[in-house]
């Protein structure tokens, strides 16, 4: 079990001091960002890059790591007491916590959240750390051909997954890659893109395109259309021990949805909103109290709620063996990578084990803090939604201009900022999803540079992504993922004609 | 959440997002003949990519087009926590927000961070309706500060101290 001793020593990097107040700092962090409305785990990250500067690699991705389960479990709190997810990867917990809140359960469904998120959190963890090892020695045995082949399947998956139609997810993909090109080709040396503007030779930055489209554009569309009748929180009653019965009905479901969430997650293709509809389904057809369903049922929040959190830490076994974000909070992980100059993959277990192994470490330890803080403290956690929208929405935009500025130094980025808000306007008006934007920004270089460099070797031959089976049989999936979800649609439509209750467009924030 | 409605209507917006698209493509093809090639460098070079981009980009601008003309395109917006698609644009308080913007542009070099900062704090939340100005005024230049001080002494950020250099 080498794992285990590899997970020792990054044990001993967690638990230092030092190290242990930058993941409290995380957590903190992100159950905050994951309650407040307009800002998120991947806007949080994004906007932090800058310690980047200063911090110690294994320090920062242990905040980092903090604010993505932090804003999982924070999401969770606001979709039960307020109905309005925080996460797209919430939107089935609001199904049937908010339910439990208004009949004077919320403590309870509070509680199978958090103790949920808990047991899925560690158990995925534990799952990352044996699953881990095995695809570093998978990836290692890939090539250029493969990798570009997983990128173009992460690139479909998070299209076909998000927002209301595949012509739109692609649309913002393309837009992103498009962005991804500005700047100087790093194989050739030639200026692609630039317009003649020096400040765009080095291309434009991914804290910008991420703050312009979320942040900003955010901010601009709330400003163009606020509501005038928000939501009512409903007041956390009871106590927040759960009862014996609702132990009985929230164990299993934590775990199978635990066993859902995790190998969807680390799959190259996963995302979190799958694994919680997914439970979501199962749940409903086991449980002994299917009445209960669309009345506030507990198993209908333990289930989808594990889910989550499990692919949560599954997300990280494709982003730190493979370098494979698939979900923005991913995507701008590893442009936090690519800003210290490290490359997630198989080559960086060998090369810096104390970073990634006190990273995996950490999530244990991070976990164990946010059971602490979420558990007893929700209804604290909730005040955060006293604060007023016009101060909450200025906020952002300060820190918008910190993350951007601050990182460059240049007013010309500021304009950048400012015209990638506007077009995330504009997305929002037509409804199209900006995460497939910011992770084809991210990911579209590192599939050039697959591509090209695959095609070096196979001496020009194109064939090559098609010849090489490993390959092939990504790209085949790839298709299938682009094609199913419509495919699918039409036949639900057709088979049970007016009724499509699932929620089929998810906003990440 | 409820599903998107599907119009049978043709969307003029949807058009004009549908020829945006293609436009932007084209664009993007244009531009990339203009990309220099280096002899020396053979097997793949820096257009290949870009042409893909640019091609996949005005295959989608058809493809938009024809849901908008067959009545496919979902018509809608963004579901927000704090945005309500349903109502119109609020051009009044975009235009305060945008103000507030550009100030924070003009004054970031020339009065520096803390004073641009807190400008940018006051102006967008009176855009967006906060009528007490007098705390805002304060919770800006506090934060401000804060974040001047912590960015600059403590991750070794260089924010601009503009005219209050010598001062912080």
């Amino acid at each position: 079990m080498e794992a285990l001793g590899d997970l020792a020593r990054g044990f001993e990097v967690a638990l230092t001091p030092e190290n242990l107040l930058w993941a409290l700092i995380g957590v903190l962090l992100g159950t905050a960002v994951g309650v407040l409305p307009g800002i998120g785990p991947a806007l949080t990250v994004a906007l932090l890059l800058p310690v980047t500067y200063r911090l110690e690699p294994v320090s920062a991705f242990i905040m980092f790591a903090g604010i993505y389960y932090g804003g999982m479990y924070g999401g969770s709190t606001t979709s039960i007491l307020l109905n309005t997810p925080g996460e797209s990867a919430s939107i089935v917990t609001a199904l049937e916590g908010n339910l439990m809140a208004k009949k004077g359960r919320g403590a309870a469904a509070l509680a199978t959240a958090a103790i949920g998120s808990f047991v899925a959190g560690t158990v995925a963890t534990i799952g990352l750390t044996f699953l881990a090892p095995v695809m570093v020695q998978i990836g290692l045995k890939f090539g250029p051909a493969e990798y570009f082949a997983l990128v173009v399947l992460a690139f479909t998956t998070i299209t076909a997954l998000l927002g209301s139609s595949v012509a739109r997810g692609m649309l913002s993909l393309f837009f992103g890659l498009a962005l991804g090109l500005i700047g100087i080709d790093t194989l050739s040396g030639q200026s692609r893109f630039t317009l003649g503007i020096p400040q765009l030779l080095d291309g434009i930055d991914v804290v910008t395109v991420a703050v312009g489209l979320f942040a900003v554009g955010e901010t601009f569309w709330v400003a163009s259309r606020m509501r005038h009748d928000p939501d009512q929180i409903i007041p956390v009653k009871g106590t927040i021990w759960m009862t014996r019965q609702e132990w009985a009905r929230s164990w299993k479901p934590w775990l199978r949805g635990t066993a859902l969430g995790f190998p969807i997650g680390s799959l190259p293709a996963g995302g979190a909103e799958i694994p919680t509809f997914l439970s979501y389904a199962m749940e409903k057809r086991l449980s002994k109290h299917p009445e209960e369903f669309g009345h506030g049922a507990i198993e209908g929040v333990a289930g989808p709620e594990a889910a989550n959190n499990a692919s949560a830490a599954g997300v990280l076994a494709p982003l730190l063996t493979l370098g494979l974000p698939t979900s923005a909070t991913a995507a701008i992980l590893l442009a936090a990578f690519q800003r210290y100059g490290l490359n997630p993959g198989p080559t960086l277990f060998r090369q810096d084990p104390d970073l990634v192994w006190g990273l995996i470490a950490s999530l244990y330890i991070g976990n164990v803090m946010l059971l602490v803080l979420n558990l007893p403290l929700a209804g604290v956690w909730v005040r955060l939604l006293a604060i007023p929208r016009p101060l909450l929405y200025a906020a952002i935009l300060v820190f918008a201009g910190l993350g951007t500025y601050g990182l460059s130094g240049s007013t010309v980025d500021l304009v950048v900022l400012y015209l990638l808000g506007a077009l995330g306007f504009v997305m929002r008006r037509f409804d199209i999803p900006v995460a497939p934007a910011v992770v084809g920004v991210i990911l579209g270089p590192v599939a050039e540079d697959h591509f090209r460099r695959a095609l070096q070797i196979a001496q020009g031959n194109y064939t090559t992504f098609i010849t090489r089976p490993i390959s092939a049989a990504i790209l085949v999936l790839a298709a299938i993922a682009l094609v199913a979800p419509p495919a699918f649609r039409w036949w639900q439509a057709k088979r049970q004609r007016p009724q499509s209750t699932s929620p089929t467009s998810a906003r990440i924030t | 959440m409820t599903p998107t409605p599907w119009s049978r209507r043709i969307n003029i917006g949807e058009m004009l997002l549908a020829l945006g698209t293609v436009v932007f493509g084209v664009l993007i093809i244009w531009q990339t003949t203009l990309i220099r090639l280096t002899p020396a460098y053979s097997m793949v070079g820096p257009r290949v990519i870009p042409y893909i981009v640019g091609a996949g980009l005005v295959i989608v601008g058809a493809w938009l087009a024809y849901e908008a003309l067959t009545g496919r395109a979902p018509v809608g917006s963004t579901d927000s926590e704090d945005a309500d698609p349903t109502l119109p644009t609020d051009w009044r308080t975009v235009g305060l927000l945008v103000l507030a913007l550009i100030a924070y542009l003009f004054l970031i070099e020339p009065a520096g961070f803390i004073i641009a900062s807190a400008t940018l704090f006051v102006g967008a939340a009176f855009a967006m309706g906060s009528r007490r100005t007098a705390r805002d005024i304060a919770i800006g230049i506090v934060m401000a500060t804060v974040l001047y001080i912590g960015f600059n002494r403590g991750l070794g950020l260089s924010l601009p101290a503009g005219i209050l250099e010598g001062i912080v």
